[in-house]
């Protein structure tokens, strides 16, 4: 099978979402067996693909050209207005592909354990595989309108997902918030699209691109027009001010939040920015909003993290953070860095999510630190997973997070000068720092509660098994950085030598760089550790104490929430009262009605010119002969 | 006989079955319910099926009519010369998926009609004289014989809701009819005057379209009447501000009704303007659309926002058609292939979603008899089927890709994009408030705790299943291949005088 084929990869997924969908409850064991094949030979073709994909690389001269295979047809045809729908395997997609593929099987797999037992079971796995075809869609379109169907896709099945414990009111809510606020966005996705259709007079990625970076896109507009898009990507990866949809999301069962955040929904964003960096970098002040929303994003979250309880909501805030820095990093033109990133977050994401779930299950559904602690001793595999995650998002060498952190710092140098890489040092520190609280407070120290400790359990292997793989890839993953990894593994060379926009940059250990990102990490870790560990936490609840206002403040994530409500109910609600308002007694009670009652009014008055008296119709014959008499003579002069 | 001759009479067929159903109605005892009941079923799948072969026989690469029946029926007499009045039928690019969509609604209608068990028989007769009127309005080539179907499927409205219908029914009904019947008289000053000023003695509506085109109205002869066109229409279509009937005649109609009168009477509007105002008054049109984008963009946001607050659903889903309509007088206004294109297209899948929608509001009114949206909750419980149903059919309305909704209004956006990039933005922003009202049913009437009250309620039945099922096909279908709507749509529309490229 040849990279020319790659939609099977997004068909197999897509027609078991159809199978399951309909029929899913009647299938033996409702179907899940089906998901696992579907994603599961997804992953094995992709290597094919992939296979075919470098081996088509081999055969150009300079080995360091950039390469894709391409393959589109139409779809409609409204005049000069072609619609056409198509696959674009390029290293870029293919990474992302493998990101998808490789973590949707594991999180399918661990499924099977969690969802053990739950109401619509089937239905959980069959918009699973739908999450995971749009996904699919999303990163091998070759073209903004299939990848815009993809991206409502991906927003319906996450919809779908996130309340899929319908029966409970905050579920339902926060399904609605998801949706409709990522809507908010995709309304300026829309608007870019279209935008740079009228500019361009195509759909087609590459033709936009070339477009824009030809100069034939005056560069007002084109800022104008990415900036939408960027709307677009911040409201699916919940960037500030989008972020409010993340934390509420956890309502989802475990797996799902995994697949949203290092897979299918929030990294999508990422793709879609990386994908148009070079119509991005034709506008430098387009990359400094990107740049800016990301350094903001990934502070605020390290502070909202560090006063959240909940272990999974703690990770979601981590996640919105480690967005901000991929974007950071594309900010100043570094889509082989922030991939990077994007990649081995993916992995270590999913697996600390697939642990928080282990940890949910195993103490029957607590997933706040206030009641865990002291874990490891119960659930010693889930702990040095979850161990094992937590130092690659803490970024502690040699794990993955690590090195695609670096290459983030290394990144931000050569742009913007000294402040955006000190201020990423500052959220690298709080990551640090949080994770390392989170790790302590849930697994370490004493029991809070003796109760729920002593019924904690560790989870069967369906559910171990990924957590194990999951653990493998993060600790390895992000050696492929390094030249000689990348070409044992048949790459032209090392990860940055594989994604790359301009020129292919060869990995060089920068010890400084290295030792300067590694004494932050440990900074952040060791201080976590001397106050959670070292039975300190005393100073973090007398600075909440200190500061109450700052507190709360963090607690309510700033208050954004409060604020969009407000909004919400006193701003576009109230002025849907008026309009209501407006039609119903205005354009209707005295517009509509006035008209009738106005006719109805009239003819009881008029009724009493009708006597049915003939001299008095004569008289008014008589009169009306006159009056047009007179009338005449007037006109006629 | 040729081929194109056999076809013309297929095309009368799909007025005549519905005009014989309702003549056999007439002569059937009105106890026997049940044979008046399988007569509709019958009538409504040879209707389909007639709608479904106009389609699909409908020769793509040759853009003009299609299909003709012509029988001359007055001429050379008084002010009428050749041609005078005749009974003209053809199907062009346009018509046939409207034509389509009618066949849909009226099978899915005829179906929903089932459980009326109070008069029965002359129901499905006013049901049937409604339908032949639709189809007469759509294939009529004479505007003589155009006007008098458009009045035909006007009429029985009154008596359909006023004696079927529920709460206020006698208003809904009067004023529906009223201001469709005020908009209808405008548009009778206006074709005579038509008629009049071309001077052919004809009310050949291909002659009158020659003569507009080749500029026999006056500019300014244009100008005056353009408005009355649209405006005529514009009640049809629910047309800001002529559109109080839409909420409130929705609110009394029986489920049947609603379904049709906003999946295909709404359309008369869209389809007049069209045919009569763009085809016969092309300066009129150049000079008025401005103003008509302006309404239509009032429509789509005025109507989304008054939706995302109202408490009775029917109330909702009759704003939410104002919004719906107004991306299709966005759609013409943009006078550009894309965005005329995208409006026939809207009105097709706005057609077949709202008649979804009636339908699943009143399976559950029927139940509930109430309407009131706070009193529901958690009812996907008890109607698992019914809330996939009524999800795909917020979807629609939301605008998600995939389905029917969001590739008409897709064409709309960058149609008019084209020419008015700001009110563009505007008409993507109330598919967002879409959302908002729709979610926020979905939260309210079928998710969260499930509400005791409602420990009775059944799910959908079977025959309103298979009405609901065939109107999602419509809506998955062609959100995934439009490209048999775009290829006889879009060329029909390239002919069309004063578009701009």
């Amino acid at each position: 099978m040849g990279a020319d084929q790659a939609w099977i990869l997004v068909a197999l997924p897509a027609a078991a979402f159809v199978v399951l969908a309909l029929c899913g409850r009647w299938l033996p064991r409702q179907g899940d067996v089906l998901a696992v094949l579907a994603i599961g030979a997804s992953l094995v073709l992709y290597f094919f693909v992939l296979h075919d994909f470098l081996h088509q690389r081999d055969g150009l001269v300079n080995s360091h050209e950039y390469w894709s295979i391409a393959m589109h047809h139409t779809w409609s045809n409204v005049g000069n207005f072609n619609l056409n729908f198509g696959t674009y395997v390029d290293p870029l997609s293919a990474v992302m592909v493998g990101v998808v593929t490789i973590a949707g099987t594991l999180i399918t797999i661990f499924s099977i354990g969690y969802m053990k037992g739950e109401v619509r079971y089937w239905w959980f796995f069959a918009v699973l595989m739908g999450f995971i075809a749009a996904k699919l869609m999303l990163v091998l379109s070759d073209n903004l309108l299939l990848l815009y169907f993809a991206w409502e896709g991906v927003g319906v099945c996450s919809f779908l997902l996130i309340g899929f414990y319908w029966e409970k009111r905050s579920a339902a809510e926060a399904a609605k918030k998801a949706f409709i606020t990522t809507r908010i966005g995709d309304v300026g996705l829309l608007i870019g699209i279209i935008l740079l259709w009228k500019a361009t007079g195509t759909f087609n990625i590459q033709d936009i691109l070339t477009a824009a970076t030809t100069g034939q896109i005056g560069h007002v507009y084109l800022f104008v027009s990415l900036m939408f898009i960027f709307l677009g990507a911040m409201g699916k990866s919940a960037l500030f001010p989008f972020h409010v949809w993340l934390p509420d999301a956890m309502e989802g069962p475990t797996p799902v939040s995994a697949l949203i955040h290092a897979a299918t929904m929030v990294v999508a964003g990422v793709y879609l920015i990386a994908r148009l960096l070079p119509a991005f970098e034709v506008v430098p002040a387009s990359l400094l909003v990107v740049t800016i929303v990301g350094l903001v994003t990934a502070i605020l979250t390290g502070f909202m993290a560090l006063a959240t309880t909940d272990i999974k909501k703690v990770l979601a805030y981590s996640t919105i953070g480690q967005l901000g820095f991929m974007y950071i990093a594309l900010g100043c033109s570094h889509p082989d860095a922030a991939i990077m990133h994007l990649m081995t977050h993916a992995f270590f994401k999913s697996l600390l999510f697939l642990a928080a779930g282990s940890v949910i299950i195993g103490t029957h559904h607590n997933q706040d630190m206030k009641q865990l602690g002291g874990l490891w001793r119960k659930m010693p595999i889930t702990a040095v997973t979850f161990l094992i995650g937590s130092l690659a998002l803490a970024a502690v060498p040699p794990f993955s997070g690590f090195w695609s952190k670096d290459e983030i710092f290394h990144g931000t140098t050569a742009w913007n000068g000294g402040w955006v890489t000190f201020l990423l040092g500052f959220a690298a520190v709080l990551t640090a720092l949080y994770t390392t609280r989170l790790f302590v407070r849930t697994f370490l120290g004493k029991p809070q509660d003796q109760a729920v400790y002593d019924n904690a359990h560790e989870t069967g292997p369906v559910m171990v098994l990924p957590l194990i793989i999951l653990a493998l890839i993060t600790c390895v993953a992000g050696f492929t950085v390094f030249n000689g990894v990348g070409r044992a593994m048949g790459f032209p060379g090392g990860f940055t030598e594989f994604v790359f926009l301009h020129e292919p940059e060869r990995f060089v250990m920068n010890w400084s760089w290295a030792a300067a990102s590694a004494v932050i990490a440990f900074g952040g870790v060791f201080l976590a550790g001397w106050i959670y560990w070292g039975n300190r936490i005393t100073i973090s609840t007398r600075l909440a104490d200190w500061q109450p206002g700052v507190y709360n403040m963090l607690v309510n994530k700033f208050y954004f929430d409060d604020l969009y409500q407000a909004g919400i109910d006193r701003g576009l609600l109230g002025f849907s009262y008026v309009v209501s308002w407006f039609d119903r007694y205005v354009v209707n009670d005295t517009g509509v009605d006035g008209v009738a009652d106005t006719t109805r009014y009239s003819g009881s008055i008029l009724k009493y010119v009708q006597t049915g008296k003939v001299p008095a119709y004569a008289l008014g014959i008589a009169l009306g002969a006159v009056g047009l008499a007179i009338a005449g003579l007037v006109v006629r002069g | 006989m040729s081929f194109d001759d056999a076809q013309g009479y297929l095309v009368l067929s799909t007025i005549a079955i519905p005009l014989l159903a309702a003549l056999i109605l007439v002569l059937l005892p009105g106890e026997r319910k049940m044979e008046s009941r399988y007569l509709s079923l019958i009538a409504g799948a040879l209707v389909l099926g007639l709608s479904i072969y106009i389609f699909a026989a409908y020769q793509v690469d040759s853009s003009t009519f299609q299909m003709h029946l012509r029988w001359v029926w007055v001429e050379n007499t008084a002010f009428l010369g050749k041609n005078g009045i005749t009974f003209y039928l053809g199907v062009d690019g346009i018509s046939a998926p409207l034509g389509l969509l009618n066949g849909i609604v009226a099978f899915s209608g005829a179906l929903v009609a089932w459980k009326i068990d109070y008069r029965p028989k002359q129901f499905f007769i006013l049901y049937w004289i409604f339908i032949a009127g639709v189809f007469g309005t759509f294939f009529s080539l004479d505007l003589f014989f155009w006007f008098l179907f458009y009045e035909l499927a006007t009429m029985p409205l009154y008596l359909l809701i006023g004696v079927w219908g529920s709460v206020r029914k006698e208003y809904g009904a009067i004023k529906l009819v009223m201001m469709l019947f005020g908009g209808s008289s405008l548009l009778w000053i206006a074709i005579f005057a038509v008629v009049h000023d071309a001077g052919l003695g004809t009310f050949d509506l291909t002659a009158l379209w020659n003569a507009g085109q080749s500029g026999v109205f006056s500019p300014t002869f244009q100008k005056v009447f353009f408005p009355m066109f649209v405006i005529g229409c514009g009640f049809h279509a629910a047309l800001w501000p002529f559109h109080t009937w839409s909420p409130d005649g929705h609110g009394s109609a029986p489920t049947t009704v609603s379904m049709l009168a906003a999946g295909v009477l709404m359309k008369f509007g869209g389809f007049g303007i069209i045919r009569l105002g763009i085809q016969l008054l092309p300066a009129g049109a150049a000079f008025w659309m401005p103003g008509l984008m302006v309404l239509g963009v009032i429509g789509a946001v005025y109507g989304a926002v008054a939706a995302l607050t109202q408490k009775d659903y029917k109330l909702l889903s009759g704003y939410s058609s104002i919004s719906h309509m107004g991306y299709v007088m966005m759609g013409l206004a943009a006078m550009n292939q894309i965005g005329i294109t995208g409006s026939v297209m809207q009105m097709f899948s706005h057609g077949v979603m709202t008649a979804l929608f009636f339908l699943l509001i009143g399976t559950l009114y029927d139940q509930a008899h109430t309407r009131n949206l706070p009193e529901f909750g958690g009812i996907a419980r008890k109607m698992p089927i019914w809330a996939i149903f009524f999800t795909i059919a917020g979807f629609t309305g939301v605008g998600l890709p995939g389905l029917s909704g969001f590739i008409a209004e897709f064409h709309i956006f960058v149609g008019v994009f084209r020419s008015y990039p700001i009110f563009g933005a505007l008409a993507i922003l109330a598919a967002a408030f879409a959302a908002g009202y729709i979610f926020r049913m979905f939260a309210t009437v079928f998710y969260g705790p499930f509400n005791p009250r409602w420990e009775k309620l059944k799910d959908i039945s079977p025959v309103e299943g298979v009405a609901a099922t065939l109107l999602v096909l419509a809506i998955i279908a062609m959100g995934v291949y439009w490209s048999p709507f775009t290829d006889r749509i879009g060329p029909t529309v390239a002919l069309l005088p004063g578009l701009t490229h």
